[in-house]
Parts: structure tokens; sequence; C-alpha cells
């Protein structure tokens, strides 16, 4: 099913929920929403589950205004963060209870649950309450309830926010399989990048109840539109710095204190000129070499796999993943390798990009 | 509504959203508040408003099924003429204050204060006791206190103070309104008591043991730290228990009737009630009574708009956190 | 736990020795009248009279204890009576029960037109002093009398008409009650209910109410004992003794006979006060709890 929302909008009162949302779902596609706590994508989620009336705007289904459309009647599944398990039920319960409310002949429903169920590695927990099922297995029957009336899309909202990182990732992937082997349509909100890069075709990075970018994950990483989403998406996060880009001997040098690096022409022509303007550079794209820019280490972070360091250039502060074997100390002098096929640039005023706008 | 002014907007083959089904989903919710809505109506409404009108009117048991004649303002002038008018006021006032300072507040405060000084079980066996008054039938603990008091040679404090001397006597005769305010402050301690004991128990240790290491006596640790930290539970059951003093009349009907002799111990919701509903002679002025009632309801309204204000209940209100019905 | 909470450090030993147990004396004091009220009806039960505590016998001297205060029970009307209570207390139960967890749900839960208004409604009545609505609740009830079918059942001098007054005028407290448990529930769950496809009437009795089963018991337990112990209200708003409940008929054997029987007086209301001494016993935490939850306005 294909989903539009079109200048989705829900205020109470004085505060913003939504803001004029727009953006559309395409069938059997998975989107993630993601954005800092508090950026409204519950509330846009809630939205197209019909919980929420819009306060201004549309949502279709099918090219459809489903507005007015009672939850119910939407045809759609939806995993909470909280699980939402209805507690004085047990697993099997839960599973058939939008089965139940269908009015389907009771061993049809059996068959149905026990399906869904055994799908989702639960199929012999069906007697249990959920007070008696670990986190893992509580939004397993969750899944299987969202499932089970064979809905048209299905809405995550952080589904798993709750479980411990390793169980994460494994129900990340499963989640991921499930969605690609049924075809539904898929929202699916988080404020965790890796799931969202990881999980979805395309994502909608949101802010204060705004859309500022959807697209591919490749896309949202190599081709950032707007300072916050360089910044936003990635981590560590993308560092930045302002400088001036000149042209010289035809050769384009992004420059400030201590910092003089050749610009490819494909980039570089588009920040010169522009007096100062802000360059990004994700820590991954800077290598510690032999030459290049001198930069002063002043705190070594370890992250297991890299060390994150924080170097000073002049006055100026970056973040560079490095080796830990190169066993770098506090105070210790290097010189930068900056990868500069990856360097963006943006108006320090409009904060978009100057490559991509 | 800026959804309305959308919604009316047609867009692409779908129907605006019929002001029929919105309309059938608010009469849901109201389906929900059906019951509760007629009988607030029935009960609480339309009696308000016929209070109103039979106190206007000099409607009693003798012309019942004559034609209503209104009297104007009569009865109220009636009331406030009445050769007893002071006499119940007085003893309305006295009655109030007295059985809140002593019981309502007083009694509870201190009941709350030791209760949570003892061991914690042995707390919650006293407050319990003290519960046993308040879901007692009240025709049985009045039978009990009738009893307390009786006179030589049932009574059991006559009993109790043989010993010591006493002259025997018929205490409720001689003392009825120590009885009316021991009944009723028997039955109303038990709120503020369990209120302000939770209120105590909740105040962190920490700021106690404090106190005590700053030498604070225990009379001072209570005045500088328990009462500012209950000062909420307090004010709000000395509201509360104000207006319900107030409006309670049945313990003063079931003990004294109002007497021994004339409006002794007479209220006014007493009045109001027995000049309306249950008179010796079996005349009962129904429009002279209405105006004793309908003067209690303003008190009333007026007192609980106040004690809303004060505690600013409109507060707690959440929203619900569905739009839809 | 038995060091004491407010004591301070130093003392001599009598000074501490009076700080434990003042407390222990004075509430022992305290709940006296309670604990010699109740003895005195458990002892007037069983004897033919008593002076003070003491069952005195035909010759004046202590004992003559019997059993023949409880030979109302063979009595049919007690039976009867017996059962307009109970039949008042779960009338009450179910009543108050059903409207106000139906109200409060929507008021706790729904957004609707007019939900602002009646819950500052709810909130006013809460604090509004009914009884002196009676004298107008006289007439709303004698007009009831005059409808055909409703009349027999709800009218002036039913018990029906006793119940749904009663039910009315706890209402408010029920409400509030109430809505304070729905307002804890979890909202996803609620809204997993609707997605799910249950209508709002079904997640209220499928979903909600089984969630709530505890405040419910809290209710029930409460209006039980207001239903059962009833007197103003039925002793207003009936006559005689056919639709009489026990506080009534106690009252009625006070005031009619010209030499009370007062031992078998004590034994009636002993028999009426089994099931609250029941629900006492078994419900304790419960009923401190009703009490302090309905503190946002109880009795
Ligand atoms: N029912 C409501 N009433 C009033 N304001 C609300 C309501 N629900 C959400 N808001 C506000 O709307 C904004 C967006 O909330 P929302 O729950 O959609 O954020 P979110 O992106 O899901 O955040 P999180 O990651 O913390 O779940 C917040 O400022 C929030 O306070
Ligand atoms: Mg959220």
């Amino acid at each position: 099913m294909k989903v539009e929302l079109e200048n989705l909008t829900k205020r109470w009162g004085n505060v913003v929920g939504a803001d004029s949302m727009n953006l559309d779902v395409k069938d059997a596609e998975f989107v993630a929403f993601l954005g800092p706590s508090g950026c409204g994508k519950t509330t846009t989620l809630l939205m197209v589950a019909g919980i929420y009336k819009p306060t201004a705007g549309f949502i279709r289904f099918d090219g459809q205004v489903v507005n007015h459309v009672a939850p119910k009647d939407r045809n759609i599944g939806m995993v909470f963060q909280s699980y939402a398990l209805y507690p004085h039920m047990n697993v099997f319960q839960n599973i058939s209870y939008p089965l139940k409310l269908k009015k389907i002949p009771k061993d049809e429903m059996q068959k149905r649950a026990q399906r869904v169920a055994d799908m989702m590695g639960i199929g012999h927990l069906m007697d249990r309450r959920p007070a008696q099922l670990s986190g893992g297995q509580q939004q397993r029957v969750a899944l299987g309830r969202a499932l089970v009336k064979e809905p048209q899309l299905l809405l995550f909202d952080e589904p798993l926010s709750n479980l411990d990182a390793r169980l994460r990732l494994s129900m990340r992937s499963e989640i991921k399989r499930l969605q690609m082997g049924l075809g539904i349509t898929s929202v699916y909100v988080t404020h965790d990048q890796v799931e969202a890069m990881t999980m979805a075709d395309r994502v909608a990075v949101m802010k204060d109840g705004k859309l500022q970018a959807y697209s591919t994950p490749d896309e949202l990483y190599d081709r950032p539109r707007t300072l916050f989403i360089a910044g936003f998406v990635g981590n560590p996060p993308m560092n930045f710095l302002e400088m001036e880009v000149v042209r010289e001997n035809g050769d384009y040098h992004a420059r400030r204190e201590g910092f003089d690096v050749v610009i490819p022409s494909d980039r570089g022509e588009k920040a010169a000129g522009k007096g100062n303007v802000i360059l990004g550079i994700r820590p991954e794209d800077i290598t510690i070499s032999d030459e290049g820019t001198p930069a002063e280490v002043f705190i070594v972070e370890s992250l297991g796999r890299d060390d994150l360091i924080n170097m000073h250039i002049g006055e100026a502060s970056i973040h560079v993943l490095a080796d830990p074997v190169l066993g770098l100390k506090m105070g210790q002098n290097v010189r930068l390798d900056f990868n500069t096929h990856k360097v963006q640039f943006f108006d320090p005023t409009t904060e978009k990009s100057l490559l991509w706008a | 509504m800026a959804e309305a002014v959308m919604g009316r907007k047609v867009i692409r083959g779908q129907k605006p959203p019929s002001r029929w089904a919105q309309f059938k989903a608010t009469m849901g919710a109201w389906g929900f508040m059906g019951p509760a809505t007629v009988l607030v109506l029935v009960f609480f409404f339309l009696p308000v408003v016929i209070l109103f009108v039979i106190s206007l009117t000099d409607l009693s048991s003798s012309n019942f099924s004559d034609p209503l004649t209104f009297v104007g303002l009569n009865n109220y002038v009636r009331l406030f003429r009445d050769r007893f008018f002071p006499k119940i006021l007085g003893n309305t006032f006295f009655y109030v204050a007295v059985t809140l300072s002593c019981f309502n507040v007083g009694m509870a405060l201190l009941l709350a204060l030791l209760t949570t000084h003892i061991n914690r079980r042995a707390g919650f066996f006293f407050r319990l006791i003290w519960l046993l008054p308040r879901i007692t039938p009240s025709v049985i603990y009045i039978l009990m206190w009738r009893r307390i008091s009786h006179q030589p040679p049932f009574g059991l404090i006559n009993q109790l103070l043989a010993p010591f001397g006493v002259e025997p006597q018929y205490w409720l005769f001689e003392q009825p309104w120590l009885f009316v305010i021991l009944v009723n402050g028997f039955v109303g301690a038990s709120f503020g008591l369990i209120l302000f004991s939770s209120a105590i128990e909740a105040i962190p240790r920490d700021l106690i043991t404090a106190a005590k290491v700053d030498g604070a006596s225990t009379w001072q640790s209570i005045r500088d730290i328990v009462l500012p930290m209950i000062r909420w539970p307090l004010l709000f059951v000395t509201t509360y228990q104000t207006l319900s003093l107030l409006t309670s009349f049945e313990y003063i009907l079931l003990l004294t009737e109002g007497g021994p002799g004339l409006y002794t111990t007479e209220v006014w919701a007493l009045t109001a009630y027995k000049r309306a509903l249950k008179t010796y002679f079996g005349h009962n002025q129904w429009g002279y009574g209405a105006a004793w009632g309908f003067v209690l309801v303003i008190i009333g309204i007026a007192m609980s708009i106040i004690y809303l204000r004060v505690f600013r209940f409109n507060e707690l209100v959440q929203e619900p956190k569905i739009d839809v019905l | 736990m038995t060091t004491a909470t407010f004591e301070s450090g130093s003392q001599s030993g009598v000074k501490r020795f009076l700080g434990r147990t003042l407390p222990y004396v004075l509430l022992v004091l305290s709940i006296s009248p309670i604990v010699l009220g109740y003895a005195w009806l458990i002892i007037a039960t069983f004897s033919y009279r008593t002076e003070g505590l003491f069952p005195i016998d035909a010759a004046g001297n202590i004992g003559g204890w019997t059993l023949s205060n409880w030979s109302f029970l063979t009595d049919p009307a007690i039976w009867r009576v017996t059962l307009n209570s109970f039949v008042l207390a779960v009338g009450m139960v179910i009543g108050v029960g059903f409207v106000s967890s139906m109200a409060a749900y929507s008021l706790s839960r729904m957004n609707f037109a007019g939900r602002k208004g009646f819950l500052s409604l709810t909130l006013l009545l809460h604090a509004f002093p009914s009884v002196t609505l009676l004298i107008a609740i006289f007439f709303v009830l004698n007009f009831l009398s005059k409808i055909p079918a409703i009349g027999a059942w709800f009218g002036y001098n039913t018990l029906g008409g006793v119940a749904l007054v009663m039910i009315s005028l706890d209402l408010p407290l029920g409400i509030w009650l109430m809505k304070g448990f729905f307002d804890n529930l979890s909202w996803d769950m609620e809204r997993a209910a609707l997605i799910d496809g249950a209508s709002r009437f079904r997640v209220w009795w499928e979903i909600i109410i089984p969630l709530i089963k505890p405040g419910l018991a809290a209710l029930a337990i409460f209006n039980f004992l207001s239903g059962w112990s009833a007197f103003l209200i039925p002793f207003t708003f009936t006559v005689g003794s056919k639709v009489a409940n026990l506080p009534v008929y106690m009252r009625q054997m006070i005031s009619d006979t010209a030499p009370t029987n007062w031992n078998m007086i004590a034994a009636v209301g002993m028999f009426q006060l089994i099931p609250v001494l029941i629900f006492f016993i078994f419900t304790q935490e419960m009923l401190l709890s009703v009490y302090a939850g309905g503190s946002k306005g109880g009795t």
C-alpha cells in the first residue's frame, strides 16, 4: 500500500507536534522516521494510525484520503516501544485478539495465530502471560499481534529501544527480513540512526516537527543537504570548520589559520568566492599520515575498535578516528591527511549545502 | 476549526467526512456518559431547581393537593425572623467550629503524629480502629454512644467513674453538646487521620534525622518540619470537613434529634430536614424547610467553588492522548 | 522499627521511657470509647439486660447470659429487611460501579465535546452538600411514582428509588476515584487495541475493566458498606416496614415500642455488623487505601 502525507500538521494549542509534513511511502517500502526526542515522530505515526486527528493536512492510503477513517478500518498493524501487550491475556489471546475482533472462526483463528507465533519463534509460549516473558519475547508477541491480521501497513514506534544491545541487533535483522519477505509497507520510528540507516530504504529526518530530509541512507550520508542533516547523520558526527575557499593557480584551496588543503575542483568551485563557508568532514575521512596539516592531540577516547581523537588545528578543534596501535598521546604532534573527495560545504547563514542544494 | 474547513474541501475522490459520522462519534462518548448524566440531572440539577421553587411557595403537607401559591421571599423573611434563628445559627457555628478544631483536624493531627511515631504495625492497628466508627452503621454507632452516656444504672460512664466518686447522672441529657461533638468527632477524625499520616510517612526520614542531629526537640521538629510539610493536606481537610460538618445532621438526628429541650443541639441542616420532612406532628412545611435548605445549598456551592479554586483541581486534569472516539 | 521518629538524642532514662510509652497510653485512651461501645454491644447481645458493662440477671446480680435476644432471627420480617439491605448494598455496588466506571472512562480517555464541562461539574459535585437536596429529591421521587412503569420500581417508598438516590449521590466520588485509576493506565495499550480493531466500548469492557479490577474492588467494598449501612436516605424516603432496611428497622424498634428491648436491638445491631466486620478484618489495607484514595474528596 502507498502512503502519502500532505501538509500533515498536528498542534495542541501552542505546542507543535508535527508541522506541515510532506512525504510519500511507496508500496512495500521500508521508511524510517529519524530524529531527536520530541521532534514529532510518534505524533506523525499516530496520525497515520488514526489515533490522533490531524489539525491540518491529509493522509492518503493508495490515493484515498483516510483522515476520518477509524483506526480499526485502516488495516494497519502497530508495534509500540512499551510492547503494549494486554497483561490479563496470554500470548495466544494477545496474538489472536485482532482476529477475534474480526469474528474469524475459532479454528482458523487458532491456525493463523499459531502460524504467526511459529514464525516469530514463540509458538511454544502460547499459554504464558506477558509478565512471564522476557522483553525480547514480549516484543515478538507484539510483532505477531501486529502481523496476524495481515495488515497492509506496519507501523513501528521505537520497537527495539527497550531491548539490550545484543538483542536489538538480532531483532533488527529479523524485522527487516520479515518485512522484505512479506512485502508489507512499513514506517519505522527510531532515534537510533544506525537502526534507521541499516534497515530503511529511505529515511525521513525530522526536527522540531518539520521534515528536514527524505532520501536513501547513502544519499543522506554522502550528500547531506543541510548542516543539521550532516551533523545529525553519522556517528561520530561530522567535523565543521569555518573557512574560506579561494582559487589559486587553477586549484581550489580551503584555508583558515594553520589549515590549507586543496579541494577537488568539482566541489571547490561551488564554495569558492562565497566568503566564509563551513567545511564539513567526517572523522573517518581524516587519516593520520606523515605529511599534511599539522595538528596536536588533545584528548584520546577509546571506542574499542578505534580511538576517537580530539585534535587542535590552531584554534579549531576536530575529531579523528585513528587506529589504537598508533598509541597517540596527549600533546603529541601529528599530521593529518584529508580525504578531500568527501568534504562538504555549507552556507553559514542559510545552513544549506553549497554542493547539493 | 481548521479541520472542518479543510475537510469540506473535497479532494481526489474522497467524500468529505460526514457530519453524521462525527455526530455519531460524539454520541458514542456520551453513551458512556449517559447514565451518569441522567442521574446527575435528575438527582442534583433538578432538585436544586425544585428546592428553589418550593422555597418560594407555602407548600406543606396540608395544602399539598391545592395549586401552588407563591409567597415570594416570605419564607426567607420568616426564616431570619424565626425566634430560634439566632439560637440555631449559633449552634451551627459552635458545632462546626468545635468539632472541626477538636476532632476533624486537631485530633486527627494528634493521632497522625502519634501513630507515625510508634511502631508501624501498631500505628496501622490504631488507625484501623479509628476507622471503625466510620464504617459502623450509624444507627448502631449511636446506640453505643447512647449506652455510654446513659442514665444510671445503665450508662457506661457512670460505671467507670463510680470508683472515683463521680455522681452518676444522665450524661447525654446533662451534656448534650459534649456528646454531639464526640459522636461526630470520632467519625470525622479518621478522614484527617488517614490523610495526615500518609503525608507524614511520605516526609523523608533524613529531614527529621537532620533536625535531631541539630538538637531540635520533638516539639520543635514537629513545628518546624512536619507541619510545614503537610500544609496542603491540612488545608484540604479543613476546608473539606468544614463543608461536611456544615451539612451533616444524620448523627445528631439519631442522637438527640436537636434536643433535649428546645433546639438545644439543633443545627441548620437538621432544621431544614425536620421542617420539611420529619416533624412530630406529621405537618411538613416543605416551602419553609426548602428555604432553610436552599440557603445551605448556596453556602455549599460557594464553598465548593472556593475549595476547587484553592486546590486547583483543574490542574489535575490531563488531556486524553487518543483523539478518535 | 521501634526507634521513635521524633525522639531527641540526649534524654534521661525516665524521659525516654515516657517518650516510648506515652504515645501508646494516649492512643489506647483515645480508642477507649470505641472499644467500650463495641464491648457493650457484644455483652448486651448475650444478656437479659446490662448495667454498664455488666450483664444483670432478674435478681439484680451479675450473670444471666441468654441467647433469647437472637430470637428475632426467627421472625420472617428480619429476613425481608436483611434482604432489602443486601439488595440495596448490591445495588450500590453494581450501580455505582457501572455508571461511574463508564463515565470516568470517557472523562479520562475520550476527547469529546462537553468533556471539560462535565469534569468540572464532577469536581464541583464532589464537594457539594448533597444531603441538603433531600427535600427536593422527595418531590422528584414523588413525581417518579406517578410514571406508570417506572413508578412501581423507582418511585417514593420503593427500594429502587432509594437505591437510585443513593447511587446518584455517590456518583461524584465514584467517578473521581475511578478516573484516578483510568488516568494511570497505559495509553499505548489502548491505542494498540483500537488499531487491533476494537471499538471504544470493547476496549473499555475487554481491556480496561480487567485491568482496573483492584480499583473496582475497592470501590465495591466502599459502596457495599455504604449501601448496607444506609440510614438517612432509606429512612427519609420509605414508610412502614415493607421496604425498610436493617438500620431503619432498628430505628423503628427504638422509637415505636414503648419499653424498648435494648438488648434485642443490640443483637440486631450485631447481626447487621457481621458483614461490616468481615470486610473490616479481611480488607483492612484496602479500606484504608480507599479512604486515602477518596482523599481528593471522601466523606
Ligand atoms: N498529547 C499531546 N499533547 C500535547 N503535546 C504533545 C502530545 N503528544 C506529544 N506532544 C508534544 O509534541 C512534541 C512531539 O512529541 P512526539 O511524542 O511526537 O515526539 P517523538 O519524536 O516521538 O519523541 P520521542 O523520541 O521522545 O518519543 C513534543 O514536544 C511533545 O511534548
Ligand atoms: Mg515517541
